[in-house]
């Protein structure tokens, strides 16, 4: 391994000629990077950072042997998911090694959410993980109201958990879409958003919004029932089991989707444990981890139901278990409805609130994993510290793992079925 | 002055400015109804605002990409990035020559058209091999070397699967075969595992879904055509859908009796008449090929390129060499008339 001279300065690649960037870059520790033709790029080719790299990692990835090439994927890419970079370094077709680059989509939610009062950070983290806004409001909620030393009433809780079963049903739902789009199929992706349009309609009449629910306050929710609500929610249910059939009988015994999915991105057990994945994906690898069940909040202690897990660890294995989980959450969505309570939705709470110091945690199941929240208050009206785990970003992880040795056409498909969120992985 | 050479000149310029004329409303029609039936496939209502029921929309397109500024990359290789197109075009419009529309109409009926056909509708991938490696990007560069790749493995069972044909024909022309179909009952019926690899493989060569891995819009961008804009993606767009124009329209002239209908062909039609009625037929069942291949693309997923070259080596190949064996066999044994 030769020494990385941290001295070294490159000046601005338009001065110098070839031969001297090329020598700079050799110095650098960098293989410079042949085009097709066999002439040399420059620096901007690939977008390798131009200067000496920082980190081992980075040497790695940016150090070509004979045969390889980077290709860059994104950010303006048909299928990553928002807006993710990746270098994908490649043989032929084969994939060598692979580095998701970051930070295209960062808002600073955690240090705006810092400047907030507890009431608006609600509104604030409903971006972040734009296909389960439910769930990012249900974390810091229950966050706060441990902080506040506040309980919703149990009415509340009840549409809570109802709200959020619909959410987690369409992004499940939109993950089976995605996962078939970015392997050519057109259709199923507008089946889901058919799907996933009479559930948001249905909350949009709940909370008053399309996207960005909103919905969630510190100690309650924001509106109870209503009768558009409760209508649209009869007429779905009548035909959502149909539905998911239909959307079925299209993707899951279709042998082209098999081929692509069975044995493709096998994530083991230990493996997914290791890194930190959380939800479907893990479960699908066979660990029965559910924060619904191991850490109960809400109102889940009060429901039947079981933690369904996938044996496989692959592709295919994380797509059944969504299917698997849709199934469920209607199942649950029943018990809800059957139990729900009558009362107020939203306890006495000021509109400024100023808790004690000191510092809670708040844990909910989302559609991509433990998702959670932990806030720190010195006494004053806005959070001292607000962090948030999302778990797309710790799912993310898993693709340098998985990738090396398959095809490039393969890294959509293996990426789809982590289902990960470029709005929540950037915060 | 030879006379006959000059009206066989001026026959085959007819012919072939006619072909190429048919080129421009074809693929309007068919990206017409890939637009449409696609969007019906989807619960979606597809392009309803330019003409009665959004008819003229795929027109518009065309004007638009006339329209559009033509950009060459900074580093492309400007002659062959601009050549490109033009041989995937050509390939495509060449081919056209030898289709048997109806009797009478075939602009060159030449005594192998066949071998002809396949010949010349092998060198569009040149072409794509040409614009991946002249667009200077690392996409189009991967999207070439695919359809080079996709080339060398369903060629061989494509062109296998209708020697069988051929063999029990006895002929390469194609008026004659479909001649030999009007006797002999559709090559549907004597063939069926040779047009089963036959139509898959031809779904390969057009590069239709499920093997449409060479643009593969979710992993490789557009493939080839990433970095061409303008008319000249407007070229690479025509080639694709007379492709498989072509391509259903050669289906239906081996397999499925070309010009003839379903029943007997009525004996009183000679002519003129017989000319329109073999058009009518032959059209309608090219576009029923045709709207399988849209219904295929509202469908299925896409394979990888890995798959669709293991499934060609290791199935098309040996069971179109099985079929090939059992026909000659069987030509043989059973002394098949036309050999």
């Amino acid at each position: 391994m030769t020494k990385i001279d941290p001295d070294i300065t490159i000046p601005d690649p338009i001065d110098l000629d070839r031969a001297e960037e090329e020598r700079l870059r050799a110095a650098a520790g960098l293989t410079p990077v042949r085009t097709p033709g066999g002439e040399y790029a420059g620096f901007e080719q690939v977008g390798i950072p131009d200067r000496p790299p920082q980190t081992e990692r980075e040497r790695e990835i940016y150090t070509l042997d004979e045969g390889e090439m980077l290709v860059n994927m994104g950010p303006q890419h048909p299928s990553t998911h928002g807006v993710m970079r990746l270098v994908v370094k490649v043989r032929g077709e084969i994939i060598v090694d692979i580095d998701p680059v970051l930070g295209y989509l960062h808002r600073g939610i955690e240090k705006l959410c810092e400047n907030a009062t507890y009431t608006t950070v609600l509104t604030y983290v409903d971006p972040m993980d734009y296909l389960s806004t439910m769930h990012n409001e249900h974390a810091p909620a229950i966050a706060f109201e441990k902080l506040y030393g506040v309980k919703a009433p149990p009415r509340a809780e009840y549409i809570r958990a109802l709200v959020v079963e619909l959410n987690r049903i369409f992004s499940h739902g939109l993950m089976m879409g995605f996962l078939a789009l970015d392997m050519g199929g057109l259709t199923p992706i507008l089946y889901a958003f058919i799907n996933r349009d009479e559930i948001v309609d249905m909350l949009s009449s709940i909370s008053g919004q399309r996207m960005l629910f909103n919905f969630f306050r510190v100690g309650g929710v924001n509106f109870d029932t209503n009768d558009e609500f409760l209508s649209r929610l009869g007429t779905w249910r009548g035909r959502v089991l149909k539905n998911i059939e239909m959307n079925e009988r299209m993707i899951t015994d279709n042998e082209i989707f098999r081929a692509r999915t069975i044995n493709m991105g096998t994530l083991t057990g230990q493996q997914a444990i290791g890194l930190g994945v959380t939800g479907p994906n893990l479960r699908a690898s066979g660990v029965p981890f559910d924060v619904r069940k191991a850490k109960p909040y809400s109102i889940y202690n009060e429901l039947e139901f079981d933690v369904i897990t996938q044996q496989g660890g692959d592709s295919y294995s994380r797509y059944l278990q969504r299917i698997a989980e849709i199934k469920q959450s209607i199942h649950l969505i029943d018990q809800i409805i059957d139990k729900m309570p009558h009362g107020p939705v939203q306890a006495q709470v000021p509109g400024i609130i100023r808790p004690r110091p000191g510092r809670a945690y708040g844990a909910v199941e989302s559609p991509r994993g433990l998702y959670s929240v932990y806030a720190i208050s010195d006494g004053g009206p806005n959070p001292y510290r607000f962090r948030m785990r999302d778990p797309s970003f710790i799912s993310l992880q898993a693709l340098p793992k998985l990738m090396p040795g398959r095809l490039v056409a393969d890294t959509m498909a293996v990426m789809a079925s982590l289902d990960p969120v470029m709005g929540g992985v950037d915060k | 002055m030879d006379w006959e050479l000059l009206l066989g000149i001026g026959r085959f310029v007819l012919a072939t400015t006619l072909l190429l004329l048919l080129t421009v409303p074809t693929a309007f029609i068919i990206i017409q109804m890939e637009m449409k039936i696609i969007a019906q496939m989807n619960l979606r209502f597809g392009p309803n605002r330019i003409g009665p029921r959004g008819i003229f929309q795929s027109t518009i397109h065309g004007f638009k990409v006339l329209a559009k500024e033509d950009t060459v990359p900074d580093q492309a290789d400007r002659s062959t990035f601009t050549l490109a197109p033009w041989m995937v075009y050509m390939a495509a419009a060449m081919s056209m020559l030898v289709i048997p529309f109806a009797p009478g109409a075939v602009a060159a009926d030449f005594n192998i058209g066949i071998v002809y056909f396949f010949a010349v509708l092998g060198l569009s991938v040149v072409g794509l091999l040409v614009a991946g490696w002249a667009s200077y990007n690392k996409y189009s560069l991967l999207g070439g070397l695919r359809s080079a790749a996709q080339m060398v493995s369903y060629e061989i069972p494509l062109t296998l699967s209708i020697v069988g044909a051929v063999v029990l024909a006895g002929t390469l022309n194609f008026s004659e075969l479909i001649g030999w179909q009007l006797e002999n009952g559709w090559l549907l019926i004597w063939q069926p595992i040779g047009l089963g690899i036959f139509y898959i493989s031809s779904l390969a060569e057009v590069n239709r879904t499920p093997f449409d891995m060479v643009e593969a819009d979710s992993e490789l961008v557009a493939g080839p055509f990433t970095e061409y804009s303008g008319m000249r993606f407007g070229f690479f767009f025509f080639a694709e859908y007379v492709a498989l124009f072509i391509m259903s329209g050669i289906l239906v002239a081996l397999f499925f009796g070309g010009w003839l209908a379903p029943w007997p062909f009525p004996a009183q039609l000679t002519g003129f008449a017989g000319t329109l009625y073999g058009i009518f037929w032959f059209f309608l069942k090219t576009y029923i090929f045709v709207a399988i291949a849209v219904w295929l693309r509202a469908t299925l997923p896409r394979v990888r390129v890995d798959q669709l070259m293991g499934m060609a080596w290791k199935v098309l190949l040996p069971l179109a060499l099985v079929n090939l064996f059992v026909t000659a066999i069987a030509v043989v044994v059973f002394d098949v008339k036309g050999v």
